[in-house]
C-alpha cells in the first residue's frame, strides 16, 4: 500500500477529470446538453448557449451553480428557468448583494448568505434606476464603494431582465420593437444580402418578416422549447429540438469552435488544476515532516497533471477565441501561472530538490486563484479592441512581458522561500544555500532578459501604432520599474556589493516591483491600461506588498545578525 | 526608478502630459517655495544624461580589461544608444494631430497643446499673408512687429479659461470684436487626459496713429475679428499652432467597423490620397490601425475619429531620431543574447 498510493491517488485524480467530460444533464427528460450546444452570438462571438449560462450566473450570483433548499441548479438549468419559467426563477435567491449600504437603500435586511431573488427586487427598481443614474456619468474611480455596488446591482438586473425578454416572442409590433432592443443575445441565424449569417434577436427576426412568410426555424424551435419547458412536456420540447438540430446541421457556422468550448466550459480545467495544485503545495509540505512515505512522489505524479491540465485549458482558449494566450487581465494571470509552474518544473528537473516542485505548485496555487476572481466580471474570451487587434503584437510584446512578470515573481519566490527556510531551520546548510542561489540568479537573468525585450516590443508596438516609441504611459513606467529592478539586483550581485542573503532580499522586493507593474497601474485610473479601481484588489495587493516587506525585514535582520 | 514611481503616481491627479512635463521632460523637478522655483530632485532629463554619462564612462573603463565579455559590452552600448535617442526625440521630435473631414484636404497639421496667435494680412487677392507668434513669447507685454508697423501690447494671457455671455457681469475688456461680447475668466488647466485648455488673451493692437482697439482671442473664438491699419485688411486669431507640410493630404473614405451586436470597435481604417506637386507622386493610401503612412518624414497614424464617422483624426509625428530605438535594442538584445548563450554553456558544461 505505501509503495502504490502515490500512483493510486494519480489515478483518482485522472478519473475525477475525466468524469468531468461527461455532459452534467444525463438525468433529465429534457435533453438540456444539446439545448446548451446551441450557437448564439454575443458580445461580437459564437458561443454557446451555456457560456451565456454559465457568465450570467457568475456576474449575478459569483458562482456557477445555484443551491436552492430543496436541489441544487446548474447555471444552464438556472438559465432555462429565467428564461422559460420566470415566475419560479423569480423566487430564487440569486442576486449577491453584500454591501449593508445598498441594502439599506433598498429597505432589504442583511442575511446569513447574502442572496436576494429577482422578486423581493422588482419593486425597489424605480430607487436603484435613479440612484446608479446619478453615478453613472462618474468615472470608476471616482466613484465610492456604495455607488459602485449599487451601479453594479443596476447592470445585473437589467443583465437578468434582459436573458427574460432574450426567447420571448410576441404579436404586437410595438411589444416586438421593445423586445428587440432588450435582449441579451441574438440566437437567430438570419442572412443578409450578401448570404452571410447575420444573427438577429428573436423579435428582430420576426419584424423582419416578409408579410406570409414562415417565421425562421430558430424563432420557431425556440418558442416551441419555451412552451414545453414552461409547461414541463419532454416530448414537445425534445421534438422541437432535434428538427432545429437538424436544421443547424446545414448551417455553416464556427461549429467546431463552439463544441470546443462546451466541452471546456465542463472540465473547467483551471479549477482542476488550481485545486490539484493545491494538494501538491500541502503534500509536499507533509512529505517535509514525514518523509519517506510518499507524499514526495505523489506531489511529483499530482503536479504534473495538473500542469498537464493547465496547459491544454490555456491551448484550448488560444484555439477557441483564435488569439494568442494572453489577451486580458484574466488570461495574463491564467498565463504566468502557466510559466511559472513550468520553470518550477524545470527547475526541479535540474536541482532535483524539491524546491522546484513547491514553488510550482504555491504559485500555480495563487495565479489561478487570482484568475477565478478575476473571471467575475464578464466573459473571459471576449473579442479584442480595434488598437489590440493583432495578433502578431499580443503573441510577442504581451506574451514576453508576461514571462517577464512570471520569472520575477518566481526568483522572488524562491528568495522568499530562502529566506523563511533560513530563518526557521537556522543551521547552515551552504550545498542547499548554493544551490538556492544559482536558481534565483539563474531566473533573474531569465527574468532580466524577457522583461526588457517584453518592454522594448512594447515600446515599437506603440512606435507603429501612435508615432512614439515612449509615452510615459503608466503601465510602461511599471514596466521601465521591473526592468530597471533586474537590472539593479544583478549589477549588485555582479559588484559584490550585495551578498547571497541581500541579493534574496533585493529579490523579493521584485515581488512588489511587479505587482505594482501587473496590477497597480491598472488602478490608478489614467492612461491606455486603466481598468479603474477595484477596492477589493487593492486591499490584497497592499497586504501582498506589505507581506514581502516583512519577508525583506526578516531577511536583512538574518543577514546583519549572521555577521556578528 | 524613485522618480518614475513618483511621476506615475503624480499623473493621477495632474494628468499624464502635465506630469510627462514636470517629472520627466525636464532636468529638474521644482517646487515653489514662496515667490521661489527650488529645484528639489532631478528630473528624466538630468537622469537621462547621467545615466547615459555613467555607461559611457564604465564602458571606456571597462573595454579594456573585460574583452571576453563581449555580449554585455555590446549591450551596454545599446542602451547608450537607445537613451541617447531617446533624450534627442524628447527635445527634436514634433507631435501634432490632424483631424480631416470626409472629402476634406489638408496641407497642415496641428498642435494638441500649443496656439499661436496670428495676424493674417487678407490685401492681397491671391495670397493671406501670416504672421504668427508662438504661444510661448505671449506672456503679458509689449511685441513689436516692425514690418506690419503694428505694436501688439498682450494685456492677459491665460493658459485655460473659461467664456460666457453675460451681460450681467457688465463690459467686457474688448473694445472691439466677438469678443466685446464676451466675458473671459481664467481656470485652472486642466488635469483629466480627456479634456482640453482653452488658451485665450487680451490684446490691444496699436499702429503708428494710436490704439485700434481691444480684443480678445481665444482658440474658443474661432470667428473672424479684423482691423485695418494702414490701408490693410487684418485678421487676428488664436489658434493651435501650425504645422504645414510641402504635400496634401485629402480623406476619401473612412470606416468604423465594430463587432456584431457590440460597440466594441473592430477595426479604424481610412482611406486618403496623398499629393505631392514637387515629388510629382499622386497616390492613394490606407491608413489604419497599427498601419500609419510615412512620407517624406512624417508619419500619419490613426488616431481617433468624430462627427458621426464623419471625421478622421491622425496623429502626425516628425521625428529624425526614429529609428534610433530600433538601433539600440537591437544591440542590446543581440548582446544579452550573447551573454546568455555563453553563460548557459558554460553553466552546462560544468554540470557534465
Amino acid at each position: 500500500m505505501k509503495r502504490s498510493w502515490p500512483l493510486l491517488s494519480l489515478i483518482v485524480a485522472a478519473g475525477i477529470l475525466a468524469a468531468s467530460f461527461f455532459p452534467k444533464h444525463r438525468s433529465t427528460d429534457m435533453r438540456l446538453d444539446d439545448v446548451a450546444a446551441l450557437p448564439v452570438l454575443e458580445g461580437g462571438r459564437v458561443k454557446p448557449l451555456d457560456t451565456i449560462a454559465r457568465v450570467s450566473l457568475l456576474m449575478i450570483h459569483g458562482r456557477q451553480t445555484v443551491h436552492l433548499p430543496q436541489r441544487t441548479l446548474t447555471a444552464f438549468e438556472w438559465l432555462m428557468d429565467v428564461m422559460f419559467r420566470p415566475e419560479e426563477a423569480n423566487r430564487e435567491n440569486v442576486f449577491r448583494i453584500d454591501n449593508p449600504d445598498v441594502l439599506g437603500a433598498i429597505h432589504m435586511e442583511q442575511r446569513k448568505r447574502p442572496y436576494y431573488s429577482f422578486g423581493e427586487l422588482r419593486p425597489e427598481f424605480p430607487t436603484i434606476e435613479k440612484q446608479a443614474s446619478e453615478f453613472q456619468n462618474l468615472k470608476s474611480e471616482q466613484r465610492s464603494s456604495y455607488q459602485r455596488d449599487i451601479v453594479n446591482l443596476f447592470n445585473r438586473l437589467i443583465l437578468y431582465h434582459k436573458l427574460q425578454n432574450t426567447l420571448l416572442v410576441a404579436q404586437d409590433k410595438n411589444d416586438l420593437e421593445f423586445l428587440a432592443q432588450a435582449s441579451a443575445f441574438s440566437p437567430v441565424p438570419e442572412f443578409d444580402e450578401k448570404g452571410k449569417i447575420a444573427w438577429t434577436s428573436m423579435a428582430q427576426s420576426l419584424l423582419n418578416l416578409k408579410p406570409a412568410a414562415r417565421p425562421h426555424p430558430a424563432v420557431v424551435a425556440y418558442a416551441l422549447m419555451g412552451q414545453a419547458y414552461h409547461d414541463f412536456d419532454p416530448t414537445s420540447f425534445n421534438d422541437a429540438l432535434a428538427r432545429y438540430r437538424e436544421w443547424l446541421l446545414n448551417l455553416s457556422y464556427e461549429r467546431s469552435r463552439v463544441q470546443a468550448e462546451l466541452l471546456f466550459n465542463r472540465v473547467q480545467p483551471f479549477y482542476f488544476s488550481l485545486v490539484v495544485y493545491l494538494l501538491v503545495a500541502i503534500f509536499i509540505f507533509v512529505s517535509w515532516i514525514k518523509p519517506q512515505i510518499g507524499f514526495e512522489r505523489a506531489a511529483h505524479h499530482l503536479i504534473l497533471l495538473a500542469y498537464l491540465v493547465h496547459t491544454v485549458g490555456l491551448f484550448a482558449r488560444m484555439i477557441i477565441q483564435a488569439r494568442p494566450p494572453v489577451t486580458n487581465l484574466y488570461s495574463s494571470a491564467i498565463f504566468v501561472g502557466w510559466m511559472t509552474v513550468g520553470l518550477g518544473l524545470v527547475l526541479e528537473r535540474l536541482y532535483k530538490n524539491g524546491i522546484g516542485h513547491l514553488v510550482a505548485a504555491c504559485l500555480g496555487f495563487l495565479t489561478l486563484i487570482i484568475a477565478h476572481h478575476l473571471s467575475n466580471s464578464g466573459d473571459t474570451l471576449e473579442m479584442m479592441r480595434a488598437v489590440l487587434d493583432s495578433n502578431f503584437w499580443l503573441a510577442t510584446h504581451v506574451v514576453c512581458v508576461t514571462i517577464g512578470y512570471s520569472s520575477t515573481f518566481l526568483s522572488g519566490f524562491l528568495a522568499l522561500v530562502y529566506i523563511l527556510r533560513k530563518s526557521f531551520q537556522g543551521a547552515p546548510d551552504d550545498k542547499s544555500d548554493v544551490s538556492f542561489e544559482k536558481m534565483v540568479y539563474g531566473v533573474v537573468c531569465f527574468s532580466m532578459f524577457f522583461s526588457f525585450l517584453g518592454t522594448i516590443l512594447g515600446g515599437i508596438w506603440a512606435d507603429q501604432s501612435w508615432g512614439r516609441f515612449w509615452g510615459w504611459d503608466p503601465k510602461e513606467n511599471g514596466a521601465l520599474l521591473i526592468v530597471l529592478w533586474n537590472a539593479f539586483i544583478l549589477h549588485a550581485r555582479w559588484s559584490k556589493t550585495a551578498n547571497r542573503t541581500m541579493f534574496m532580499v533585493l529579490a523579493v522586493f521584485g515581488n512588489i516591483v511587479t505587482s505594482f507593474s501587473w496590477f497597480g497601474v491598472n488602478m490608478l485610473g489614467i492612461g491606455l491600461h486603466s481598468y479603474g479601481f477595484m477596492e477589493e484588489t487593492f486591499i490584497w495587493l497592499i497586504a501582498f506588498m506589505a507581506s514581502q516587506l516583512l519577508v525583506m525585514g526578516l531577511g536583512t535582520w538574518l543577514n546583519f545578525s549572521h555577521k556578528k | 526608478m524613485v522618480l518614475v514611481l513618483w511621476g506615475t503616481l503624480a499623473q493621477v491627479h495632474l494628468g499624464t502630459y502635465p506630469a510627462q512635463r514636470i517629472f520627466f521632460d525636464s532636468f529638474f523637478v521644482f517646487r515653489r517655495f514662496g515667490s521661489m522655483r527650488i529645484p528639489i530632485f532631478p528630473g528624466g532629463l538630468t537622469l537621462g544624461l547621467a545615466w547615459i554619462v555613467n555607461l559611457s564612462a564604465a564602458y571606456v573603463g571597462q573595454v579594456r580589461r573585460h574583452l571576453h565579455k563581449v555580449g554585455l559590452l555590446i549591450s551596454h552600448l545599446g542602451l547608450i544608444l537607445l537613451l541617447a535617442g531617446q533624450f534627442f526625440t524628447q527635445v527634436f521630435s514634433i507631435e501634432s494631430h490632424l483631424p480631416i473631414q470626409i472629402g476634406e484636404s489638408q496641407n497642415y497639421s496641428e498642435s494638441s497643446r500649443a496656439v499661436e496667435l496670428v495676424l493674417i494680412d487678407k490685401s492681397n487677392r491671391d495670397f493671406d499673408e501670416v504672421t504668427s507668434i508662438p504661444s510661448g513669447k505671449l506672456k503679458a507685454g509689449e511685441l513689436s512687429l516692425p514690418r506690419l508697423g503694428l505694436t501688439l501690447s498682450v494685456k492677459k494671457y491665460f493658459p485655460n479659461a473659461v467664456l460666457s455671455m453675460k451681460p450681467e457681469l457688465g463690459p467686457s475688456e474688448a473694445t472691439r470684436g466677438v469678443g466685446a461680447k464676451v466675458h473671459v475668466e481664467e481656470a485652472p488647466t486642466v488635469t483629466q487626459d480627456d479634456e482640453e485648455n482653452v488658451p485665450s488673451a487680451l490684446v490691444e493692437v496699436k499702429d503708428a496713429q494710436g490704439s485700434l482697439g481691444t480684443w480678445w482671442v481665444s482658440s474658443a473664438l474661432g470667428a473672424p475679428q479684423s482691423f485695418n491699419s494702414n490701408g490693410k485688411d487684418y485678421e487676428i486669431y488664436l489658434r493651435p499652432r501650425r504645422y504645414y507640410f510641402p504635400f496634401t493630404i485629402t480623406l476619401k473614405e473612412f470606416h468604423h467597423d465594430i463587432y456584431p451586436g457590440t460597440d466594441i470597435p473592430k477595426n479604424f481604417s481610412s482611406l486618403v490620397s496623398l499629393i505631392d506637386p514637387e515629388a510629382n507622386v499622386k497616390r492613394d493610401n490606407l491608413i489604419y490601425m497599427n498601419h500609419p503612412l510615412r512620407y517624406r518624414g512624417y508619419t500619419f497614424y490613426q488616431a481617433s475619429f468624430g462627427n458621426n464617422d464623419q471625421l478622421s483624426v491622425f496623429a502626425v509625428v516628425q521625428n529624425p531620431f526614429a529609428i534610433s530605438p530600433y538601433l539600440g535594442c537591437a544591440m542590446v538584445l543581440l548582446g544579452l543574447a550573447w551573454h546568455f548563450l555563453v553563460s548557459l554553456t558554460a553553466f552546462l558544461r560544468k554540470r557534465s
